[in-house]
């Protein structure tokens, strides 16, 4: 176990092992069986992690976790989570890290309080220190964190250990199909996504929500090799008789709409 | 989908579960999974360990896990939906329109844009 100076977690870190650049997490040591899709998964997200990204490095991207962990002990958070409305707060975060302000600000708000994101909040720090493609990265790195993060508290393992950086620069890879429609960040149109994009779903069949992340292609990526394990492979989410190993479809649904309305999320 | 899966089986569950976090009783260990999904959301380790017990002793360890991936899976899509600012889109906007307004779902929406 190696806890990292960093956490505020309430749990050790779990073991990984990292070899010749390869990273594997084990849960074989868990109370309960473990499906080994969940570790493969995992192990994946936190090997893309180690690499640097298309508009963040390796490290960075590292501190973008290092936040996410670390915002719900942010005494601004707390406060502006406990207004009746999160404008209402000012002051500073509790940073962890030496990502730029307006990088904080979208993790710790998107972690703690995402009911309550506004598009004049999203206006807000889109701007000089932070693009639009670096947004929607910071928030693909911060969801896969999450769940991973979840998922070990839910069943009563410890968090993984982040992994260590390795060198590279960003790719600045931008999709020429992603264009403004209705929603705060360009997306690759649902019956665009040719060429290099044409992995990312079935042309013309896909949802808002898988559409979000398309700006860094990457993301798609990763959200639906982690939805496969936590919930279902994308291609049959629309088919209310598929279901996991070990729940029904109306089990997971009603986990699902429990946790939306939660989080009071609208979608 | 939870209302698509419900009509499959033939079933029927209170709908109103999801906002009032009790009487999905029409949905096997409904209650004990609604309480193991706030306690995820939740921050109380204590709490979820006592959620955690009960679903394995009801539906067995396999089965929490299950649970947990999915409740972990929508911590991550509620996130992805709020950040981004996305809209239902037609097609959903249409086949959720009855329980969106049975369960006034808009609320979360107010405001945003």
């Amino acid at each position: 176990m190696v806890p990292c100076p960093t956490n505020v977690g309430r749990v050790p870190y779990q073991r990984i092992r990292t070899e010749a650049k390869t990273i594997s997490i084990d849960y074989s040591a868990a109370a309960w069986p473990i499906r080994d899709d969940f570790a493969a998964a995992h192990a994946r997200f936190w090997q893309r992690l180690a690499k640097a990204g298309s508009w963040w490095t390796a490290a960075e991207r590292i501190a973008i976790a290092r936040e996410v962990r670390d915002s719900p002990s942010c005494s601004l958070c707390v406060e502006r989570k406990r207004a009746l409305s999160p404008n209402s707060v000012s002051g500073e975060h509790r940073r962890a890290t030496n990502l730029p302000r307006a990088a904080i600000e979208v993790i710790h708000r998107v972690t703690t309080d995402p009911g309550r994101l506004t598009r004049a909040w999203f206006d807000g720090v889109i701007g000089s220190e932070l693009s639009v493609e670096q947004y929607v990265e910071i928030i693909g790195t911060l969801v896969a964190i999450k769940s991973i993060d979840s998922f070990c508290r839910a069943v009563g393992l410890p968090l993984n250990r982040l992994p260590d950086a390795e060198d590279g620069v960003p790719s600045g890879y931008r999709p020429n199909a992603a264009k403004l429609e209705d929603a705060w960040v360009p997306m690759i149109p649902a019956d665009a996504n040719t060429g290099a994009e044409s992995d990312l779903w079935t042309i013309g069949r896909t949802g808002n929500v898988i559409r979000a992340m398309s700006l860094v292609p990457d993301e798609v990526r990763t959200l639906g090799d982690l939805g496969a394990a936590h919930y279902l492979p994308n291609a049959m989410v629309m088919d209310p008789t598929a279901h996991s190993p070990h729940l029904d479809r109306q089990q997971m649904e009603l986990i699902a709409a429990r946790v939306s309305a939660l989080n009071q999320c609208f979608y | 989908m939870l209302r698509a899966s419900v009509m499959i089986e033939g079933n029927e569950v209170n709908m109103h579960a999801i906002n009032d976090g009790e009487g999905a009783r029409g949905i096997s260990g409904g209650d004990l999974l609604i309480k193991f999904a706030e306690a995820v959301v939740g921050e109380d380790d204590a709490v979820l360990a006592r959620r955690r017990s009960d679903v394995v002793e009801e539906l067995g360890p396999r089965a929490m896990v299950d649970a947990a991936g999915v409740a972990s899976n929508f911590e991550r899509m509620v996130r992805i939906a709020d950040a981004t600012g996305i809209p239902l889109g037609a097609g959903l906007e249409t086949y959720s329109a009855e329980v969106r307004t049975a369960l006034d779902l808009e609320r979360f929406n107010m405001g945003k844009s």
